[in-house]
């Protein structure tokens, strides 16, 4: 009896998560009206607010160039480029210093002297610097779409808003199995989820194709240094203000990126984040938001990767017990519950990936969906290895930066389909 | 510092295409039923009528069934805790039916115990009824049907005698039609909603575990959804339903599984050996051919009505024929495809062809043919917008004609069917056999007697004390089931009475044990006259033994 309650007791939790999570996912596509609001709204052709746009560049020499360019040739005129180098980091200062000398109207350097350095450390330094009245934030292996500014633009002008997140999508994911399910996992993001967050009133922005109003961002006291996810923390912490965030997401306008070169790095990029998520719940900035579904939803979405691990893992093992133990059959059937919801979950995910590729004209073949599906589990394990390491280095109060490697897989992509 | 440029030319020359600009998504003007006056009005007025239609004399007429008697039976079982069935659950068919009946009467059979029995507990057909019937309105209105149209199909689909007949049994094809309307309606959801075409699976997945047969309807639920899904949301919206309805439906084999009878073996049943049963079951013959057994099975259903059968079907190939000129003929391809799959499966000549097979057709068939009428309206009063009215009179003259040539046919047998539906009272025999039962004169120790009994009846023998399952044995289980058998192992001698009824007498010929027990009894008690008499057989065993 009581072995029964225990497994009904699990499997509903475990339900519960599995359905919220798909539900949240599946935001944008719950009604067609639904999915076009996330779109950019066509901008009426005049623009009215000025750029600073920051681009933290640390030992990225190679990518840095054509991140730039692209940025230059953006329909937008009045914008500033702040290309922020470290004083240890000649290589990257040589490239932003050649870039800065070809448009000197555009492109100004920084440099960050902090001993130890991170993203957030090197965003502040350049806060002070900012003239425009909106600040963005790339990173130095982005490609920004010449219009996103002219859009970003009428976005601030058309709904009040103090925060505009655009798209980010990682686009290689031919490169790896790994890569695959990590393209997709930023799809479902920002194409669906962040709208859900910002519709609620709380949620953690993205690191890059971030613009926030500079009188807010000064208010707000830029960027915690300490955090290992400076850009969810600042989310939070103008969520919590009650500052407007609205997020766009346009297939032709979202800034294309790269998913880690290695397995290791995609590991140390999730520590990073997973352990950022935990600074930031653990800052309790989210404990002011007005109301307690906010609040909630807060709690969960900061706990989110170690729920995930801890589901990854659990889900599987509810359905073994079940034949081994000795439960009614009305509860072993209930316990089968939470995997179907996580089948349903990995089902959606497969037509998403065909979503993805008609997005973004990419020919996906049947060996990706394969990968895709065989993926699955590897993938699970390595968000869970994440999520334990994660808690492991906080433990130990290890929050160095861990950096991740950019090759230029998606310039590359780009080029060959081009 | 350099100061930031306001404004000027354009860094480099480079113009980046223009952004295409997609199709701005149109939204739709949202039906909001429930507050719109007229279909308020009309609906509920309409469901007044069928209410008090099917509700009035429902004890009364038609007769009890023995499948109504099992379903009933099965419920008890379910509120009793004896499991899934008083005998053996044998997946003869998926649970969830019965289990939805043993809710549904619930609160009456804990209030007043004897009222668990057949005649009563039609009233809780009477809710299931309704809620069609107004799904029914409510899945023309999301069609694209007027309000009169819609409230035609509703009426077609509540009052024609056909239906009131049927819908008044307790049928799980009932209770599997509602669940299949509101998969429908949800798959026409005018706000074309994601978790709306989840539920629609959902709710399919349902019907289809409640009666298995109407898993031929699914197609036609899969092209309404089809077509009133949004291009850009339609993949994942038609996953997601076919993803709740797959896992949904597998939870029954799932079933079966945890309890180690999803295969066959020696000693236990199983769900493949049920689904083998139910697919070799003796054909009823062509649905055509006279003398078969199926087409005694349309005859009857024509006895009642011919104008929604017949008419329904002669509209869905209408609307299926004209699905590229007529607009109506476009909207409602879903139950006109509902309506042909269902006459195709009919048509199988190898198939078995119960009598509550038309049930599933019922709702689509009034659909069809409300939306004919619709389009005939339509195309004679020119009241799309964009015609030029002419000849009023002679075409609003040809409508009345028309109204009156259909009124004429169908008037006279729906009158007289309604009538007899609320007036004739076919059950006395049956509540006649159960209080001679009843009366401890007559069966000094109900405890301690053995009847075969129909299943209809089979609910009030228990009430009158009869031990349920050995006292009181539904006929067949005495040679059909084993455990029953084993209760009885001197066959028919250990059987002290027999209740016979049209169905006991048309299956005893099969079944050896009913068979002898027949033979070697005298009825002691008669009701009602002629083949649908009623009788109480008494096992003659003195007279065995002094032979």
């Amino acid at each position: 009896m009581l072995t029964s309650v225990v497994v009904c007791a699990v499997s509903l939790t475990l339900f519960w998560m599995a359905a919220f999570t798909l539900w949240w996912q599946m935001h944008a596509w719950r009604t067609p009206e639904t999915l076009a609001a996330t779109r950019f709204e066509q901008p009426s052709g005049d623009t009215a607010l000025s750029f600073s746009l920051l681009l933290p560049a640390r030992h990225e020499q190679a990518v840095l160039e054509p991140t730039v360019r692209r940025l230059l040739e953006s329909t937008h005129t009045r914008f500033e480029i702040l290309v922020i180098v470290g004083h240890d980091d000649p290589e990257t200062a040589a490239v932003a210093e050649r870039v800065a000398a070809a448009a000197p109207r555009h492109v100004r350097v920084i440099v960050d002297t902090h001993a130890k350095k991170n993203k957030p450390k090197a965003l502040n330094t350049a806060l002070p610097h900012c003239l425009g009245q909106v600040v963005g934030v790339f990173d130095a292996e982005d490609q920004v779409h010449p219009a996103l500014l002219a859009h970003v633009d009428h976005a601030f002008r058309a709904t009040g808003a103090d925060v505009v997140q655009g798209g980010v999508q990682l686009i290689n994911f031919h490169s790896s199995w790994y890569s695959l399910r990590n393209c997709l996992e930023y799809f479902f993001w920002f194409r669906s989820r962040l709208h859900l967050h910002a519709q609620k009133g709380f949620i953690p922005l993205g690191g890059n194709t971030v613009f926030v109003r500079t009188d807010v961002l000064r208010e707000a006291g830029g960027w915690d240094p300490n955090c290992l996810a400076e850009d969810c923390d600042l989310g939070v912490r103008l969520s919590s203000k009650g500052r407007r965030v609205v997020v766009a997401y346009d297939s032709e306008m979202v800034t294309r990126e790269e998913t880690p070169d290695s397995l290791l790095s995609l590991l140390k990029q999730r520590t990073r984040w997973n352990q950022g998520f935990l600074q930031v719940y653990r800052k309790r900035d989210w404990r002011r938001l007005p109301t307690f579904g906010q609040r909630m939803l807060a709690r969960y979405t900061l706990m989110t990767p170690f729920m995930q691990a801890f589901t990854g893992v659990v889900i599987p093992l509810n359905v073994v017990v079940t034949f081994l133990l000795d439960v009614p059959v009305q509860v072993a059937v209930l316990t089968f519950l939470p995997a179907v919801t996580a089948f349903v979950t990995f089902v959606f995910e497969v037509v998403g990936l065909h979503d993805f590729g008609v997005q973004y004209g990419l020919h996906v073949r049947f060996r990706h969906y394969l990968k895709l599906i065989a993926g699955g589990p590897w993938y699970q394990l390595l968000l869970a290895g994440a999520a334990i390491r994660a808690v492991w280095r906080e433990q130990r109060g290890r929050n160095e930066w861990e950096l991740t490697q950019h090759v230029g897989a998606h310039l590359i992509r780009e080029d060959v389909t081009s | 510092m350099t100061p930031l440029v306001v404004s000027g030319p354009p860094a480099t020359a480079f113009r980046p295409p223009p952004v295409p600009r997609r199709p701005p998504v149109v939204v739709r003007p949202v039906l909001r039923l429930r507050r719109s006056a007229p279909d308020l009005a009309l609906c509920g007025l309409l469901l007044a009528v069928v209410v008090v239609v099917q509700g009035w004399n429902i004890t009364g007429y038609p007769s009890l069934s023995d499948d109504e008697g099992t379903y009933l039976a099965q419920a008890w079982a379910v509120q009793h805790g004896k499991g899934l069935a008083p005998y053996t659950y044998w997946y003869d068919h998926p649970p969830l039916g019965w289990l939805q009946l043993a809710v549904l009467t619930w609160v009456p059979s804990v209030v007043a115990p004897e009222l668990m029995s057949v005649a009563p507990m039609r009233c809780a057909m009477l809710l299931v009824s309704a809620a069609s019937a107004v799904l029914v309105y409510v899945l023309g209105r999301r069609l694209g049907l007027q309000h009169w149209a819609a409230g035609l199909a509703m009426a077609l689909f509540g009052l024609s005698p056909l239906s009131v007949v049927f819908q008044r049994e307790i049928f799980l094809d009932n209770i599997a039609v509602m669940w299949m309307l509101l998969a429908f309606c949800l798959a026409a959801s005018p706000r074309r909603h994601l978790w709306h075409h989840f539920g629609a699976g959902l709710a399919a997945a349902v019907a289809v575990l409640t009666k298995e047969t109407i898993l031929v309807v699914l197609p036609a639920l899969l092209l309404t959804m089809w077509r009133h899904s949004h291009r850009d949301t339609r993949k994942f919206a038609v996953t997601g339903a076919v993803l709740a309805c797959a896992l949904t439906g597998l939870s029954y084999p799932l079933f079966a599984l945890l309890n180690h009878e999803l295969f066959p073996g020696p000693g236990h049943v199983s769900l493949v050996g049920g689904v083998t049963y139910q697919m070799s079951r003796a054909g009823s013959g062509f649905l055509l051919s006279p003398g078969s057994a199926a087409h005694r099975v349309l005859d009857s259903w024509l006895y009642y009505d011919r104008a929604l059968p017949l008419g329904g079907l002669l509209a869905a190939v209408l609307l299926l024929v004209g699905v590229r000129r007529s607009v109506t003929g476009r909207s409602l391809a879903g139950p006109a495809v509902a309506v042909l799959l269902l006459a195709a499966v009919a048509l199988r000549p190898s198939g078995y062809l119960p009598a509550m097979y038309v049930i599933q057709a019922l709702p689509f068939l009034a659909l069809t043919l409300a939306g004919v009428a619709a389009a005939i309206a339509c195309a004679l009063l020119r009241t799309r917008p964009g015609f030029c009215r002419r000849w009023y009179p002679a075409r609003w003259t040809a409508v009345v004609l028309l109204v009156a040539a259909a009124g004429f046919c169908v008037g006279p047998r729906w009158y007289d069917g309604t009538r007899v539906a609320l007036t004739a009272d076919v059950n006395s025999p049956y509540r006649a056999a159960v209080s001679w039962l009843r009366d401890p004169d007559k069966v000094p120790d109900a405890r301690r007697t053995r009847v075969l009994t129909d299943d209809a009846v089979w609910l009030d023998l228990v009430h009158s004390g009869f031990a349920p399952r050995t006292g009181a044995v539904w006929f067949y289980k005495a040679d059909l089931d084993p455990a029953v058998a084993k209760t009885l192992p001197h066959g028919w001698r250990d059987v002290d009475y027999v209740v016979t009824t049209p169905t006991v007498r048309r299956d005893a010929p099969s079944l050896p044990t009913v068979d002898a027990a027949l033979r070697h009894s005298a009825p002691v008690a008669a009701f009602g006259k002629g083949p649908s008499r009623v009788e109480i057989r008494r096992v003659d065993r003195v007279r065995e033994r002094a032979r």
